[in-house]
């Protein structure tokens, strides 16, 4: 049995996955453990992944080399285009999964990995020895690695509640891990408790679909992944339906026993993920609440019932379940339940990922406080990676709020009291338009390359695909339509738009009225393929505005480029305030634009530190 | 404020102005005793040798020519237990203002520098004597220059403009959010947008701005005060006009810094309005260096000056190089035609044929008739007749007009990019830059408050 590792990574969840992934594919012996064998990349809350924030993540991860993205376009079982009418930095894909197909592939494409070794074990105890940590399990076995990655989910001290029914467990019925809290906290590491929740899934024949709405799937020309051939399933339909005055009274006549209420959850919920008594309750005035019923899989009578997510009893979830429109007869195939569980919190982390008390020791995904499988996975690439470089004695790859979603999401992660359970958003994002999905590896392949996360094949390819759009780019603003040439009599036939002088097509594109697709059938040109073209368009049209973004990036490099020693003395600075310094004390910025985002850090705190900074010669 | 050496050390005259029973000069700095020890004496005349801490001794000042200035008394704090927190020599004479001045001169000949208005209290924050707000609130009552401007102020501190921005901003959240929260959801139920009924909310607001900035230069005018430049060939009467000006009127502020050398600045308060005045005495074209340094530094004041008088004088023609002042001075041009009291040979009548545009007053400054009249004129063109009681919300920093002009342009964009059919990403992001701007002068951090509005007014998520 091999008992060394350079990299040992806790749990085989979306988080860990990427993570080992990503460590192996850069060279390192991975150890992935998991608790179950039959439960990695489990789903523990609805099939579907992506949407705005979250489907720019996959995007992203994608086009760093990681493999949600490719596990989701294989296993996805219908995909949406979401906002294409609201703007190109907010359009994004969503896609259903086959659950059991997702976990399916990812276990088989991590057991193809030469370097990692995926064994089933529950870590009790972390020691460390020397320069290496000591993973000890339940079975007494044990293995050392160089660094340690923590992607424990919601396992940490997990507590089940449905009704008064409340017991210790991970998700969907599975084995939590109380031991390794235990020998963490020992350790000097602060938890927090958070609570989330999921709803009951039913099953299929018992519902009468003719009473919902149905919501199809698109037919789209790609998917998620820059780097697999797209291959499109038919899709399989959702199904949308309410809830009425009826459902509100009965879970407002049986609050005091939905174990969110009653007082046996201390753990805080997310404005994210509410539940179904939480909506009835803050938001009184709502006659109705949208339902969506998915299909957990396609060879599998589960359907998911998203929208109702509960700590109810489950005789109050079937009541008020059967007064939703075609679910009069539902038959419940396992209850809705909220879960309480361990996150580490998070002025303890750095923009690594790693703990600042513990060398080598990095945490990812929902122990870190979000929610979600697109921030786990995100987390666990940026974990992945950050251990390998710990190993070769590198500096952290951090990306920036102004080159990635991750960027945004680990810098809110460190400079933010998190008080509930995290989720991605676009309007969390400053530099959204610069931000786009189909222009993720334009700006984050060549850091996947340099990473050895991305193979010389997919590189090539990424260089082939840049050129093409430079080539075209160069092509619109070297040509020009004459008012009274064929084209542009075309084109104010088409569009209305009559040309007052010689234009050139990058001017022609720009207003508003005109799309590439329409310019390139006017020029009798073909079309590029997959989303090349809308790289192109949106790079064109909105080049104002990205500029914008441009210049206001630029002031963020300047903060970031200021740094804080990690051992700053703040009691030496006079005048800072007291929560500015108690703040700054507890999150340890690692910049001035870090110091900038921490809540209670005023922009006079920030001049006096900088003052300070600069009067006593700090870099 | 302009990044200037921390090391130098630095003296002012630290009373308000005006006649006084006495006025204090200060000198902070690590320098502050020996610049004492070269201007102070015994009152026997004998060098002083020890500097006893916080004692108050008597004392005389002399001139760096070795006259005796004034009698006064003076006192030293030590590093770390002054109000700056560094060396601190404090100095308490007879409190005309030009003899404050000559006190002031002769700590300045012995190598001290004159102090930027607020860098007492810059360097007591600097060393930990003062936070920064306290800092900042010290400074805006030093700034006040006039009782209205004062009211203002206040007006300010009490927080009007803030809450008139606050009211705006709650208005532009309002519209914000359901665009951010149907971004974010696009498959829950919020309601759409309405483009037609936004853009007029929008349109509304950007006139509730267009009316705060339609105050502002005068806002500033009374915060700031206004550069008055007064331009003419030598021997107008430049100098005796702005002595008439001064002697009417109690001055206000010291010499403008950096300028010292070549141009004398003096504030006055015409009926609540404060205008520095500047003679660019003596400056001509020139070959000597420091004079053609000098010329530079006159076409910049000029450049940023709110009002330029030129000064022509009645007793002789008018020549090219005025006819010229008068053409490109870039505001309605004041025409102040001085010694009236002379045989005329330059008239009002033949000016006003000149320049039709020009407004032209005839003053002596020799007897001072017309001074009553020329004072009015300028306060009028600076401020206008306006009657501020009737706008008690001004604008009176750059910074917050600024802000405000940058939220207009945005909110513009929206209005256009509304009737447009732009999309509403674009459309969030200049409604999103248009509260970052508000948030200047407000404080409030637009992308945190964009998420707690979105949860607080839509039930999302499954």
């Amino acid at each position: 049995m091999q008992k060394y590792f350079d990299v040992a990574v806790i749990g085989a969840g979306h988080a860990g996955c990427e993570a080992a992934n990503a460590v192996a594919k850069m060279g390192f012996k991975t150890l992935l453990l998991t608790l179950n064998y039959n439960n990695i990349a489990f789903m523990p809350c609805n099939p579907s992944i992506g949407g705005p924030g979250k489907g720019h993540l996959i995007r992203e991860i994608d086009a760093l080399g990681g493999i949600i993205g490719r596990i989701t376009d294989q296993a996805h079982i219908q995909m949406r285009a979401l906002n294409t009418k609201k703007g190109p930095a907010v359009r994004a894909l969503r896609a259903q999964t086959d659950k059991h197909l997702y976990q399916e592939t990812m276990r088989k494409h991590l057991e193809k990995q030469p370097l990692i070794i995926m064994r089933q074990g529950e870590v009790t105890a972390l020691e460390r020895t020397k320069d290496l940590w000591r993973l000890i399990l339940d079975t007494g076995v044990s293995y050392e690695a160089a660094a340690v990655i923590i992607a424990t989910g919601t396992f940490l001290r997990g507590r089940v509640h449905i009704g008064s029914l409340s017991y210790s467990s991970g998700p969907q019925g599975q084995h939590p891990s109380i031991a390794l809290a235990e020998n963490l906290e020992a350790q000097g590491i602060k938890f927090k408790r958070f609570k989330t929740g999921t709803p009951a899934r039913v099953r299929k024949r018992s519902i009468d679909f003719s009473k919902m709405i149905e919501q199809p799937g698109d037919w789209l020309e790609h998917g998620f992944s820059y780097w697999l051939p797209w291959q499109p399933r038919t899709p399989v339909s959702c199904w949308l339906t309410y809830t009425n005055e009826r459902t509100h009274q009965i879970i407002r006549d049986n609050l005091h026993l939905a174990a969110l209420y009653s007082g046996a959850i201390t753990g805080i919920g997310t404005r994210y993920c509410p539940s179904i008594e939480g909506k009835v309750v803050n938001f009184p005035d709502k006659e109705r609440h949208q339902v969506f019923i998915e299909p957990e899989g396609l060879n599998t009578d589960e359907m998911y019932v998203a929208g109702l997510s509960t700590s109810l009893p489950e005789a109050v979830q079937d009541e008020f379940l059967r007064t939703v429109p075609g679910l009069e007869q539902v038959e419940i195939v396992r209850p809705g339940y909220a879960i309480e569980y361990d996150v580490v919190a998070p002025e303890q982390l750095s923009t690594s990922l790693q703990l600042r008390s513990c060398p080598g020791l990095f945490t990812a995904g929902q122990i870190n406080g979000t929610s979600g499988y697109e921030e786990a996975a995100a987390q666990g690439l940026i974990a992945g990676i950050n251990a390998g470089r710990y190993l070769s004695g590198e500096d952290p790859f951090v990306l920036g709020r102004n080159e990635a979603y991750i960027g945004v999401l680990v810098d809110d992660l460190i400079t933010k009291e998190n008080n509930e359970p995290y989720r991605v958003m676009t309007s969390r994002a400053e530099y959204r338009l610069s931000l786009r999905q189909e222009n993720a590896d334009l700006r984050l392949t060549e850091y996947g390359y340099k990473l050895k996360l991305i193979t010389d094949q997919e590189y090539e390819a990424f260089l082939q695909k840049k050129a093409r759009i430079q080539e075209k780019l160069r092509f619109l603003e070297e040509n020009y339509l004459s008012p009274n040439s064929p084209e542009a009599i075309r084109l104010q036939e088409e569009t209305g738009v009559a040309l007052q002088q010689k234009t050139s097509l990058q001017q022609i594109l720009k207003m508003p009225e005109i799309k590439l697709s329409l310019l390139w059938k006017i020029l009798d040109q073909e079309r590029s393929p997959g989303e090349e073209d809308d790289v192109l368009e949106n790079m064109v049209k909105y080049q104002g505005y990205l500029e914008r973004e441009e210049k206001m990036a630029e002031r963020l490099l300047k903060t970031e480029a200021k740094k804080i020693p990690p051992d700053f003395d703040y009691d030496a600075v006079p005048n800072l305030s007291m929560e500015a310094r108690e703040k700054l004390v507890k999150f340890r910025p690692e910049t001035i634009g870090q110091a900038s985002r921490i809540s209670g850090v005023s922009p006079a705190d920030l001049t006096t530190l900088l003052i300070w900074m600069t009067r006593n010669n700090q870099p | 404020m302009k990044e200037m050496s921390e090391l130098d050390t630095i003296a002012a005259i630290s009373t308000p102005p005006g006649e006084g029973g006495i006025g204090i000069i200060r000198i902070s700095g690590a320098e502050a005793a020996r610049i004492g020890a070269q201007i102070l004496r015994h009152p026997s005349g004998k060098r002083i040798t020890s500097w006893p801490e916080r004692q108050v001794r008597l004392g005389l000042v002399l001139s760096p020519e070795g006259t005796v200035i004034d009698e006064v008394i003076y006192f030293l704090f030590k590093k770390g237990r002054s109000y700056t927190g560094e060396e601190l020599l404090e100095i308490q004479g007879h409190g005309g203002y030009q003899n404050l001045k000559k006190i002031l001169n002769a700590a300045i000949k012995a190598g001290a520098r004159l102090a930027e208005p607020g860098e007492f209290t810059k360097r007591a924050f600097l060393n930990g004597r003062l936070d920064l707000v306290q800092a900042e609130a010290v400074i805006d009552l030093i700034r006040a220059k006039t009782d209205l401007a004062h009211q203002v102020a206040l007006t300010q501190l009490r927080g009007e403009l803030s809450a008139v921005v606050q009211e705006l901003e709650d208005q532009l959240f309002e519209i914000l959010v359901p665009i951010e929260a149907a971004l974010d959801y696009p498959e829950d139920d919020i309601p759409p947008l309405v483009r037609e009924q936004t853009a007029n909310k929008i349109t509304v607001i950007c006139r509730r701005l267009e009316e705060l900035l339609a105050n502002a230069d005068q806002g500033i005018i009374l915060r700031e005060a206004a550069t008055v430049v007064l331009a003419g060939r030598p021997n107008v009467g430049k100098s005796s006009l702005l002595n008439r000006l001064l002697g009417e009127e109690r001055v206000i502020v010291t010499p403008i810094p950096g300028t010292t050398r070549d141009f004398v600045a003096e504030t006055i308060d015409l009926d609540g309005v404060p205008a520095r005045l500047i003679d660019t005495a003596g400056l001509r074209e020139s070959d000597d260096l420091v004079e053609k340094a000098g010329v530079e530094r006159t076409k910049e004041i000029m450049k940023e000056a709110n009002l330029i008088l030129v000064v022509l004088d009645a007793g002789e023609e008018l020549t090219p190089a005025e006819e010229e002042m008068v053409i490109n001075s870039k505001h309605k041009p004041l025409i102040v035609l001085n010694k009236t009291d002379l045989p005329a040979v330059l008239t009002e009548e033949e000016l006003k044929g000149k320049f039709p545009a020009a407004q032209v007053l005839s003053v002596s400054a020799k007897t001072g008739a017309g001074l009553t009249a020329l004072k009015a004129a300028i306060r009028e063109v600076l401020i206008g007749r306006r009657d501020f009681e009737e706008h008690p919300v001004l604008v009176t920093r750059l910074r917050h007009k600024e802000a405000l002009e940058e939220a207009l342009a945005y909110l513009r964009s929206v209005v256009q990019g509304l009737s447009r059919q732009q999309s509403e990403d674009l459309l969030a992001i200049d409604l999103r830059a248009a509260l970052e701007a508000l948030g200047r002068i407000t404080g409030r951090a637009v992308s945190e408050e964009i998420i707690d509005r979105i949860f607080a007014q839509f039930c999302l998520g499954k």
